[in-house]
């Protein structure tokens, strides 16, 4: 209870009494399902990983390459105009040393999550993955890395066709 | 210019979030779902200055923010403020029979309570205004929830 602070009022439950079942509780688990369309640019976008590609959208306008690619352009206000493949290497953006995994449990190895800037794409623009082959100590932001792709055949369409990203060692 | 792939066909992707909720009843929960346990007693929590008597019982006034300790005993009958029927469930799936759920303002409480409708089965049989009466279930059947109560019979 060291971590409780002082000015809390309230009454805590503790799993005994729970177990006991000298607290009144209810328990309810909703079916939460869901059935996410990919759209135009997304749905591209995906195909083109079964390539082994990356595939960018350009505003004629603001002359920005963006990526993941969308079908309109949120500072001009109208729609984008081409389809644009940029390369599979970039530089890290930003990254995080994460110590629990997507379902909260502790790691001991971190997962090293990170946004990658898309070589050939505008500034700033990039995607969330995962880099690997790499001290976790060693990692820094504007370090250059390239996508490992899955074997084709193991491609199905998904972000996931990358397995990871790893620095690019000169 | 780049031509989109051919018979490429639109795609959706589907999944569940996994996720159950766990809840307890609370200080002032706890007083009403013993009560209703172990005495079949409906238990409300009364704030004299906001003249206000809280079912089910509250460990403090929404209203001022005061503590409230003064335990009140509410009457099993009252007055159908308002009502509807269910035709789906809480997933969405069709009910072969329409639920009839009450909001019921019972006499020495301020506050309503929500619960099943009981032995009506379409809006021509009831009518708002109407006195009401609380079932609770019998004792061997209570655990200190609030399905303890069965529902509201029309008097």
């Amino acid at each position: 209870m060291k971590a409780m602070p002082d000015v809390v009022r309230g009454t805590p439950v503790n799993t005994k009494e729970v177990a006991r079942g000298k607290v009144f509780t209810t328990s309810y688990t909703p079916k939460l399902r869901y059935r996410w369309d990919e759209g135009e640019a997304i749905g591209r976008y995906l195909e083109e990983f079964r390539e082994g590609r990356l595939i960018a959208r350009s505003c004629g306008q603001c002359a920005r390459v963006m990526i993941p690619p969308r079908m309109f352009c949120e500072r001009c206000f109208r729609p984008t105009d081409q389809w644009v493949y940029v390369k599979d290497t970039g530089k890290i953006l930003t990254f995080s040393l994460c110590y629990v995994s997507w379902d909260v449990k502790r790691l001991k190895q971190p997962e090293i999550p990170a946004v990658i800037e898309i070589d050939g794409a505008s500034p700033g623009m990039g995607i969330l993955h995962v880099v690997k082959k790499i001290a976790p100590g060693k990692v820094r932001v504007g370090m250059a890395v390239r996508a490992v792709w899955k074997p084709k055949s193991k491609r199905i369409g998904s972000v996931t066709d990358i397995a990871y990203w790893e620095p690019i060692r000169k | 210019m780049i031509e989109p792939p051919k018979n490429r066909e639109p795609r959706a992707w589907s999944g569940e979030i996994p996720l159950t909720s766990f809840y307890t009843a609370g200080a002032g929960g706890q007083i009403f779902l013993h009560a209703l346990k172990t005495q079949g007693k409906l238990i409300g929590t009364r704030c004299s200055p906001c003249e206000q008597v809280y079912l089910p019982a509250r460990s403090f006034c929404e209203r001022c923010f005061a503590e409230l300790v003064e335990q009140v005993e509410v009457k099993r009958t009252g007055k159908l403020v308002s009502y509807t029927f269910c035709q789906v469930d809480h997933n969405g799936a069709r009910l072969r029979r329409p639920v009839g759920l009450a909001l019921v303002q019972l006499e020495g409480a301020t506050t309503l309570l929500l619960h099943r409708l009981l032995g009506v089965s379409e809006p021509a049989e009831v009518k708002i205004g109407s006195r009401v009466e609380t079932v609770i279930k019998p004792k061997t059947k209570r655990i200190g929830s609030v399905l303890d109560i069965e529902g509201f019979r029309i008097l």
